[in-house]
């Protein structure tokens, strides 16, 4: 079977995962027992009137496949509706998001450059105090409630030492956003992408070549990168010095030796063949972060997805619940999907 | 630690003969699994990660138990120091300076901060427990049906576990979490003897219904989030597993599909399970923590540990850096706890490691 085969099976099998998971959101917003309209409207601005004009506009008293459909149909057509902040859901999605893959990328980076030089020390050091500490790194970042880490990282790198702020997101001048989203006009296809990644505001920042946005950026959002490489380093760490052991012991490596390779390209050969669990792991850390950590969104006061998510289901808000699920699902499948083709890059004995 | 040994073996062997007595000639034919349990319970005592987190386990699951009986101060009595409106925090105060205040110091409403925890790891311990007692079967035996029955079965089950794993948990839990508790607090509402049973299962009063039906509603939230990992787990081991002669040989005998699953093919897929479990209470520990950190839980006066940090999170550092300090900790060593213990079962369950064991100790007879 050949790749593209593969990847149109695979895609195919997202829509039934995407169904489901509309299906099972609207479920549970159906199942509110409270009357979601009086939470959208909040006390102040309640009148019957109202109250009836959103009842109607929502379906609310239409049955329930109906009222699904209406759902599914504005989400597909990008019609969808905010009925809390009376705005689109889809501008209000792509600039939180934008946000959510800048603490992603920051939290990725931290993860990388904490987890893997640590389990290759880790490998080259086995059962050396160096190995056990790597060890209990791993079994503490899984023990720590994250948001005590998360006050505590405040604790010191805000409140005692200032190296960060807690408060808004740095975004590009005007000028340069104009700039971004009207790219698409010069270029044919790339301008389209280009200006989709513009949503990102540290993207968008790069490519005016504004440097001291994304330094801002960095300053902003590198703690909770640093809190999410510090919990799930040590596991990270792990993963790689096991299977880098793993990989060490097997047989093609004594053949190296016995044909006399120097020791760098034993541990060349060594990691090229460790790397499927890593990337396993590796893309479900970033599947993880790409869906908005709520808890370090809460904590460090970032308008991502995560909390936009968490507001909405907190009044009730499920057009937006349903268009930030459907997202978040897409990314995770997708995600799961470049993993799978990763393996077999990496790994030629794997094909599809 | 030769003490552990003796003593898991003495657990071995009282198991080994009340069963001997329920159906007698059950040590002869069972003599290879005793023996697979005494290697079990001699790594175990070798392990001392394994002995540290049983040892933690062991505690916090005394302290859960005796928690909210031996609590010197009632959780619904407010103490509020009247300093000013806002200083309602007491900071720690350690003995010689002075006596009879509290130790550790005093939570937002006054109360001592280290009576309350007791009541906490109550709750804490229950509900991570049963949400993987409850999580995992239902994970396990979705598991056993797809990777054994194939075809029809199996494509829905895994599309469905493909569903749930497709959200990101801590979402689908906050949905479902937000959404229970009323139905919850009515049934309470009706129920006494539900109400009672669940009031003291938590180490709460009974007028506490509403408290109690949030506590619930974490809890069926998670359960429901938990199942599909299991089901994957199970699944792919069940694949290899029923390829092998013996499952063929079971199914000639023509015993029914049921026997064959729980006889023949769950102990032989479940090492990974009770390790995953292990660990998977520590997650839970952590996550219902979170629940309720982000104030789906309980309320005041519940002093659940998530709670109680998430009240402590508004007034950080200034006032209340011990409690999210002193709680922090708390959740950090039962969560702890239960990861050693994992780390340590992984190794244990594991074959290899036992026949490495006992050809080490046929080799130390021999000498």
């Amino acid at each position: 079977m050949g790749m593209g085969s593969f990847l149109a099976r695979r895609v195919l099998t997202f829509i039934p995962t995407l169904i489901g998971v509309l299906l099972i959101t609207y479920l549970i917003a159906y199942a509110i027992p409270a009357d979601p309209v009086r939470a959208w409207v909040g006390e102040k601005l309640m009148n019957p009137q109202t109250l009836e004009q959103i009842k109607i506009k929502y379906k609310f008293n239409a049955p329930w496949y109906e009222q699904f459909s209406f759902l599914v149909h504005q989400l597909l057509t990008g019609e969808l509706e905010d009925p809390v902040r009376h705005r689109n859901v889809f501008t209000e999605i792509t600039s939180r998001f934008g946000v959510t893959v800048e603490v992603a990328i920051i939290g990725f980076i931290f993860l990388v450059a904490i987890g893997m030089p640590l389990g290759l020390l880790a490998a080259i050091f086995k059962d050396t105090p160096l190995d056990f500490a790597v060890r209990i790194m791993a079994l503490v970042g899984s023990s720590l409630p994250s948001f005590v880490l998360y006050y505590f990282l405040i604790l010191l790198l805000f409140v005692y030492t200032r190296t960060t702020y807690l408060a808004g997101i740095p975004e590009p001048t005007l000028a340069c956003r104009t700039y971004v989203s009207s790219l698409p006009e010069f270029i044919p296809v790339l301008g389209h992408v280009a200006s989709a990644l513009g949503n990102v505001p540290m993207f968008a920042a790069m490519m005016c070549g504004e440097l001291s946005v994304v330094g801002e950026t960095f300053k902003r959002l590198y703690l909770p990168g640093l809190a999410l490489g510090l919990l799930n380093g040590g596991f990270i760490a792990r993963i790689v010095r096991n299977s880098l052991l793993d990989a060490f012991s097997a047989e093609f490596i004594l053949y190296g030796k016995a044909r006399g390779l120097r020791r760098i390209s034993l541990w060349k050969h060594a990691f090229k063949n460790a790397l499927v669990p890593l990337i396993t792991v590796l893309g479900l850390n970033l599947g993880g972060l790409l869906s908005g950590a709520i808890i370090a969104e809460t904590v460090f006061n970032i308008p991502g997805i995560g909390r936009y998510m968490y507001e909405a289901i907190m009044r009730l808000n499920f057009p937006v619940i349903i268009a930030c699920t459907f997202l978040v699902a897409i990314v995770y499948v997708t995600i799961n999907l470049v993993v799978d083709i990763l393996y077999a890059v990496v790994d030629p004995r794997i094909r599809y | 630690m030769e003490m552990l040994y003796k003593a898991l073996k003495r657990a071995i062997w009282l198991y080994a003969s009340f069963r001997e007595r329920l159906s007698p000639g059950w040590i002869t034919k069972n003599s290879s699994r005793i023996k697979e349990w005494e290697l079990m319970a001699y790594a175990y005592s070798k392990s001392p990660i394994g002995v540290v987190g049983g040892a933690i386990v062991f505690i916090m699951f005394i302290l859960a138990v005796i928690g909210p009986f031996i609590a010197w101060e009632p959780y619904w009595e407010y103490k509020i120091v009247t300093l000013g409106e806002e200083y309602r925090y007491r900071a720690p105060c350690l003995p010689p300076g002075c006596s009879g205040e509290p130790i550790l110091g005093t939570d937002e409403w006054g109360r001592d901060l280290l009576a309350m925890s007791l009541y906490g790891i109550r709750i804490s311990f229950v509900i991570s427990i049963v949400v993987v007692l409850l999580g995992a079967p239902l994970g396990i035996i979705l598991g056993l049906l797809a990777g054994y029955k194939g075809g029809v079965v199996d494509e829905v089950i895994m599309r469905v576990t493909d569903v749930f794993l497709a959200f990101p948990g801590l979402v689908l839990a906050i949905a479902f979490a937000s959404v229970l508790p009323q139905r919850i607090r009515g049934f309470l509402e009706s129920n006494s003897i539900a109400r009672a049973f669940f009031a003291a299962l938590f180490g709460l009063r009974e007028t506490e219904y509403g408290q109690i039906a949030a506590l619930l509603s974490i809890w069926f939230a998670m359960v429901l989030v938990w199942w599909p990992g299991y089901t994957r787990v199970v699944r792919g081991s069940v694949l290899s597993v029923r390829e092998m002669p013996f499952i063929e040989a079971a199914k000639l005998a023509g015993l029914s599909t049921w026997r064959i699953l729980i006889k023949h093919i769950l102990p032989n897929v479940i090492s990974p399970v009770i390790v995953m479990m292990t660990f998977d209470i520590a997650t839970a520990t952590l996550f219902a923590a979170a629940l309720s950190f982000l104030g789906l839980g309980p309320q005041e006066p519940v002093p659940e540990l998530g709670f109680l940090i998430s009240k402590a999170g508004q007034f950080f550092p200034e006032r209340s850096a011990h409690v999210v300090l002193y709680l922090g900790a708390l959740l950090l060593i039962m969560a702890l706890g239960w990861n050693l213990l994992g780390d340590a079962l992984r190794d244990i369950l594991d074959p290899r490691t036992r026949r490495a064991i006992e050809y080490r100790l046929e080799k130390e007879k021999k000498r």
